[in-house]
């Protein structure tokens, strides 16, 4: 059989699709007979643009429609005029929800003329490979692109068969995909490794699905959906992905000129945190939590090769936590290669300073430790398994690591309260130097969380996002199962205090670039140099106990434990002492408090920093 | 401490380094070079650097944004005062890969040139010229690497005597993602 694999806008410019590079492996592997070639339609939307708009539209248009708007649904709006054969179609709902939200939309209209010629162009390319089986993944806002094409590929030889699969198929949504989109032949949900060839033998030997758990297909007029397996796919059934396409593909194409191309490798999934506590409000793994992992050694020697073959130094690795394990079979190859990399992982954001600093030392210097909050309560009542202070204290190391931290502040869950929130927010004026999340964000209900599992959590009342009704020609109660996030009553903190923490974040991303408190040794002396935005310049002497006082507290701890340290390394201080330079250190924001315990905020590393997007 | 070339006297005080005396930048030979590797190290291991410059570029001076401005252009104001609004942290390094290095150059505002150096010739003098060298010293495949090099502004020559200008990055800015 002839297999095409298709991958659509908006997957990632710069990155080579995983799942391609997988599911190719996997029918090579399964069906050695097959012939498998793969359709970069992402790739080619933005070579689309660019030429018919006389270069107006550009890559970085792609970003800002395709991955920065994925909460408004643009990209998939882009192409819900092809898919229900009206150009016009929700552009005034569109209109009305960005009109209500602030949201700009200039660039989605602007390109929205160009899908159905691109759809058009698209089906003609496929079909000219003259494929058997067309293979779709569908992630974010693939969607509505994949089913334009499908639909179009269908009209055009209804004798193909259609396949949609990716994280938009998992549980309940692959089903309401495939009711309600006849022209969609058949839905793999969930992990694809064994399903998708053995759905291959039914297609090649023109037998009914029925074995292949997951699966969507028609039987007659009605769709059927086989039960879901629980079994999960091994890591050694994982294979190495393959972008040999992808780089050709990137060869001919103008717009390479536009882009910084990664690699992209998976060393595990799952979650190894979420099986024993689930963060409340996550649901990325879908319906499959169990952790697994390829050995660190398999990990690196995919690296290697993929590294080798393609010429590329960026690595960005879509594993939802870091296996713990590669801090000892990992990350030291990384290390030992003398490579220049740059590595992408996230982690979680209890690491010690040591981890980090094997992080910066293997050149993982972009980390997202996920660390969604500096209150304890809260972080609490997400179940996340770490303290503000622990998470300030990961935002100060890696000022000392030159590691480059995202992560977001996320509020408005259900039982926080303005108590929670009043002492973070009046230290975040101290925290200006450390990396500043990229905003404070109200959380969304989003499918698989425990939030929206188990209603009694506080997110009783919902319904499918807004954004979805200017994306899809679909009832209300098929929507609520076809998609991702939901709209629900605010919960948590709203009001003054809700605006006081946004201006505040504001305050610290406005402040950051020119702030600093650095630790300096100096003899017997510790000097801490403020150079924080909103305080005036000084410096800040200490020796002794304080100074002892001061690095001990670099790991947070109370002061009972702070007093038993120093009591411990021969600093007699009375308790009241030091208690009162506690106070005094916290006067000057040298110390952030979380509770009882306290942190100290000073860092010893001063990386360059650069304007955001300076690349 | 990473160590640097001993050839240029410094003070080095945490992460600031001061040249002790003004670095000959006029591409009359060696000095220059020598000049050249230290800025080329300082940037490379993080460090900031305050120095002073003798000499007038025999060569476009555009080669040398990419390294932190000096304090002091003697006779060239205007060079001056372009090399402190052009000059960019990373805006021209290199990366070592097994077999290859990549080069990213952004020292003309505006454009973007990546580079990949794969070719053994062209590598091999690439990494030697990062310790400069004279030109009298090169083979025959050297020399034309050295005029490929050249003609890339990846190495500056003059004066008989050649080294490498991109930095090897060893020290991500924040956001990483910024070069």
């Amino acid at each position: 059989m002839r297999v095409h694999l298709v991958t659509m806008p908006w997957h990632p410019l710069d990155l080579p699709s995983l799942q391609l590079g997988l599911l190719r492996r996997i029918v090579r592997r399964a069906r050695p007979g097959d012939e498998v070639t793969e359709f970069h339609g992402s790739l080619r939307w933005a070579e689309f643009l660019l030429e018919h708009s006389g270069g107006r539209l550009r890559p970085g248009d792609c970003v800002e429609v395709g991955s920065d708007a994925i909460f408004h649904g643009l990209g998939d709006w882009v192409f819900s005029g092809v898919l229900y054969d009206d150009p016009g179609w929700g552009t005034a709902r569109l209109r009305d929800y960005a009109a209500d939200r602030g949201v700009f939309i200039g660039t989605a209209l602007a390109m929205r003329p160009y899908a159905a010629p691109f759809i058009d162009a698209c089906a003609a390319e496929v079909l000219a490979a003259e494929p058997d089986v067309v293979g779709f993944t569908s992630t974010f806002m693939q969607n509505v692109p994949s089913l334009a094409l499908a639909r179009e590929l269908k009209r055009r030889r209804p004798d193909l068969a259609v396949v949609l699969g990716g994280s938009n198929c998992d549980g309940p949504m692959g089903h309401a995909l495939h009711r309600n989109h006849p022209f969609v032949d058949h839905v793999v949900r969930g992990e694809a490794e064994y399903a998708f060839p053995a759905l291959l033998d039914h297609l090649a030997a023109g037998t009914a699905p029925l074995d292949v758990p997951g699966l969507c297909w028609w039987d007659g007029t009605v769709s059927r959906a086989n039960t879901e397996t629980r079994r999960t796919v091994a890591p050694a059934d994982i294979p190495s992905p393959d972008y040999d396409q992808w780089q050709a593909a990137l060869d001919a194409s103008p717009v390479q000129e536009h882009i910084h191309p990664k690699l992209v490798v998976e060393g595990a999934r799952g979650c190894w945190w979420g099986e024993k506590h689930h963060c409340t409000f996550c649901g990325l793994n879908g319906s499959a939590m169990v952790f697994r992992a390829k050995p660190g050694e398999r990990l690196w020697a995919e690296i290697d090769r993929l590294v080798r073959r393609h010429r590329i130094l960026d690595v960005v690795t879509v594993d939802n936590i870091i296996d713990m394990a590669y801090f000892r079979d990992f990350l030291p190859r990384v290390t030992a290669s003398g490579w220049d990399l740059r590595l992408h992982y996230e982690v979680k954001s209890n690491l010690t300073p040591a981890q980090l600093a094997l992080l910066g030392a293997s050149g993982t210097v972009h980390i997202q430790p996920g660390i969604e909050s500096l209150g304890s309560r809260v972080l609490d009542l997400m179940d996340k398994g770490v303290t503000g202070a622990r998470n300030v204290r990961t935002l100060r190391e890696c000022e000392n690591h030159a590691l480059t931290c995202s992560w977001n502040l996320l509020y408005g869950f259900p039982g926080e309260c303005a108590e929670d929130y009043a002492p973070v927010i009046e230290q975040l004026p101290a925290l200006v130097h450390l990396q500043p999340p990229s905003g404070a964000h109200r959380i969304q209900l989003e499918r698989f969380s425990p939030h929206f599992t188990d209603p009694g959590l506080g997110f009783g009342k919902r319904r499918p996002a807004a954004m979805y009704q200017h994306v899809y020609d679909l009832p209300e109660d098929e929507l609520a199962d076809l998609v991702y996030l939901f709209d629900t009553e605010p919960a948590g903190i709203g009001g003054a205090v809700e605006r006081r923490l946004k201006e505040a974040v504001a305050a610290w991303r406005a402040g950051h670039a020119h702030s600093r408190l650095l630790f300096e040794e100096d003899g017997g002396e510790l000097l801490v140099h403020d150079r924080r935005h909103g305080r005036p310049r000084a410096t800040h002497r200490f020796d002794g106990w304080r100074a002892a006082a001061l690095r001990h507290l670099e790991d947070g701890r109370t002061v009972p434990a702070l007093h038993r340290l120093l009591t411990a390394g021969g600093h007699a201080v009375p308790v009241a002492d030091l208690e009162a330079w506690v106070r005094y250190a916290f006067g000057l924001g040298l110390l952030f408090r979380d509770g009882a315990a306290y942190v100290s905020l000073p860092t010893w590393g001063e990386p360059f920093r650069l304007p955001e997007g300076a690349g | 401490m990473s160590a640097l070339p001993g050839t240029v006297p410094h003070r080095r005080s945490g992460r600031r380094v001061e040249a002790a005396v003004p670095l000959d930048i006029s591409g009359a030979g060696r000095a220059t070079a020598e000049a050249v590797r230290f800025l080329r190290e300082c940037q490379s291991l993080g460090l900031r650097v305050r120095w002073r410059a003798a000499g007038t570029p025999s060569y476009d001076p555009l080669v040398l944004r990419h390294l932190p401005p000096p304090a002091e252009l003697p006779g060239d104001p205007a060079t001056l005062a372009a090399w402190r609004a052009e000059h960019t942290h990373g805006a021209l390094h290199h990366r070592r890969g097994p077999d290859f290095v990549t080069v990213l150059d952004r020292r003309q505002r505006g454009t973007a040139v990546r580079l990949t150096l794969d070719h053994p010739g062209l590598l091999g003098t690439f990494l030697r010229l990062l310790e400069p060298t004279p030109v009298a010293a090169l083979d025959p495949v050297e020399r034309e690497a050295l005029t490929l090099l050249a003609a890339e502004r990846l190495v500056l020559a003059g004066g008989g005597w050649a080294v490498t200008l991109p930095p090897r990055l060893r020290q991500w800015p924040v956001p990483c993602t910024a070069i």
